[in-house]
């Protein structure tokens, strides 16, 4: 049958390892956001060298799959560098890389999606590439780019059960703790899916509603 | 209402100054060579109008005036300012700065076809964001003055409106507003009126001889040769990247000299003609 109690005498080990896994989609998100939109915005320039970079960059990280990312960064990395890499920092860098691609894609095809005419626009009052962007290309992209924004931050959450790989103590890794002592990886293994549900389901919603009421703005 | 500080009356006083100078623009596409060497001088207090068949380079001449497209070669000169020059062939001989370029591009204003206002910010936001961002005037006085432009454009009452709440017609006066606000020595109209829907196209053209009227310099595009004998001082026909013919609105389009233009002028003719019966059939409906 199916046993609560096994949830209820090890929830603190659960909420540890669910404040680890937020904590962990927050910060790699916040640091795949500016990634992305440096490396988006590189992408859009007309300097040949950086559009280059900004390409190679995003294709070698989506086309690695995150777990070799994490494992390489956290074994392999701090072999060819000579240098000592914790699991947290190996765990930030690879999901924040990874996501950073993937932000910049979004990124760069929101500005596209802008209308050309605002450019002529904002260049013809006299505004730099910079009061451009700021004023009135990515305030108009980021509406756009909010869905897909939103989806790609779900994903990143659900990523994150990655680093329990690499023996970071996030939500999924305490679960395993959890069953390897208490002998019920049925009872964790289901809390740990319902968590993730009860988090993400209502984030979903909430990015719908923003997408609605984004394309009612436009 | 007050006059904008741009088009004072003053103007009139010293109508021989040149606002405007092009030598030999030439603009290349890959092969195609969209203008082939157009001199064109505007004189303060001006108004130009531009008429040609479409591909004749119209749109692009205007573009290239304040460089939103750069030239393959020729010279721009706004009000004694050199904003570009290039020799035909050679490399790009003035530098200027791209801080330089924008403050002598914003000496220019442009309006466009598709209105092109910024859609996140209201007719007064759209109004105020050249003076505030680009100007670095006050929010104060950039709203004094936005608020003024919009009452000559005649849109008191929907200052506050987001533009997908406004008309094609309020739409293009709000961005004739935005433009006069970074106080221009010359307009530009980029067909102002061919987006528009027939019964909203008399309301800009009101608009717009308001600001001739009042001495503004413009360089038009435009189809509708009606209006561009209306408030035309000068017509210049473009013809396969070059000035094929110019000069005052009543030898151009009523004794053109030109084979094309004779051509491009007649089919106006013709239309005029064939819509005559209709308007006369309505005034006497009317009457």
């Amino acid at each position: 049958m199916f046993d609560y109690t096994v949830i209820t005498n090890n929830i603190g080990l659960l909420w540890q390892g669910l404040l680890m896994t937020l904590y962990f989609t927050v910060i790699t998100i916040s640091a795949g956001l500016v990634l992305g939109l440096f490396i988006g915005l590189i992408q859009l320039s007309t300097f040949r060298p950086l559009v280059i970079f900004g390409q190679i960059y995003v294709e070698f990280f989506r086309n690695i799959p995150l777990l070799v990312t994490l494992l390489w960064v956290y074994y392999a990395f701090p072999i060819f560098a000579g240098v000592n890499v914790t699991k947290f920092w190996a765990g930030f860098i690879g999901l924040s890389c990874y996501v950073g691609s993937f932000y910049a894609e979004i990124l760069r095809a929101g500005v596209l999606s802008v209308d050309p005419g605002q450019t002529d626009a904002a260049t013809a009052i006299g505004m730099s590439y910079g009061q451009r962007m700021r004023r009135i290309i990515l305030p108009q992209a980021f509406k756009k780019m909010i869905p897909p924004l939103a989806g790609q931050s779900i994903i990143q959450m659900k990523n994150t059960t990655l680093l329990s790989t690499i023996t970071v103590p996030d939500l999924l890794y305490q679960a395993g703790y959890i069953s390897s002592f208490t002998y019920r990886p049925m009872e964790i293994y289901t809390a740990v899916g319902g968590i993730f549900l009860v988090i993400l389901v209502p984030l979903t919603l909430l990015s719908r509603k923003l997408e609605k009421s984004g394309a009612l703005a436009k | 209402m007050n006059m904008p500080s741009a088009t004072s009356p003053a103007i009139h006083e010293n109508a021989t100054r040149e606002i405007l100078q092009l030598h030999r623009i030439c603009l290349q596409f890959g092969a195609k060579h969209v203008l082939k060497g157009v001199d064109l001088s505007v004189k303060e207090g001006e108004v130009v109008v531009l008429i040609g068949a479409s591909g004749s380079g119209k749109t692009s001449l205007l573009r290239c005036i304040n460089l939103l497209n750069t030239p393959t070669s020729g010279g721009i000169v706004i009000d004694e300012e050199v904003l570009f020059h290039k020799e035909a062939g050679g490399q790009r001989q003035t530098m200027i700065s791209a801080q330089e370029t924008n403050r002598i591009r914003s000496s220019t204003g442009m309006v466009f076809q598709q209105f092109n206002l910024f859609p996140h910010m209201t007719a007064l936001e759209n109004v105020m964001e050249g003076p505030v961002i680009v100007k670095k005037q006050s929010k104060e006085q950039a709203c004094k003055r936005a608020l003024e432009l919009l009452g000559l454009m005649g849109l008191e009452e929907h200052v506050s409106k987001y533009p997908r709440q406004l008309s094609g017609g309020q739409q293009q006066r709000v961005a004739i507003a935005r433009a006069m606000a970074m106080q221009p020595k010359v307009m530009l109209f980029d067909e102002p009126t061919s987006a528009l829907d027939p019964e909203l196209v008399g309301e800009v053209m009101k608009a717009m001889v308001e600001l001739a009227k009042r001495g503004m310099t413009m360089v038009i595009v435009t189809h509708e040769l009606g209006f561009a004998f209306e408030i035309a001082d000068r017509v210049v026909f473009l013809d396969q990247g070059l000035v094929a013919e110019q000069g005052p609105p009543d030898k151009i389009l009523l004794h053109p000299e030109h084979p094309r233009l004779k051509s491009f002028v007649g089919r106006f003719h013709e239309s005029a003609d064939l819509l005559r019966p209709f308007l006369e059939a309505r005034q006497a409906e009317k009457s």
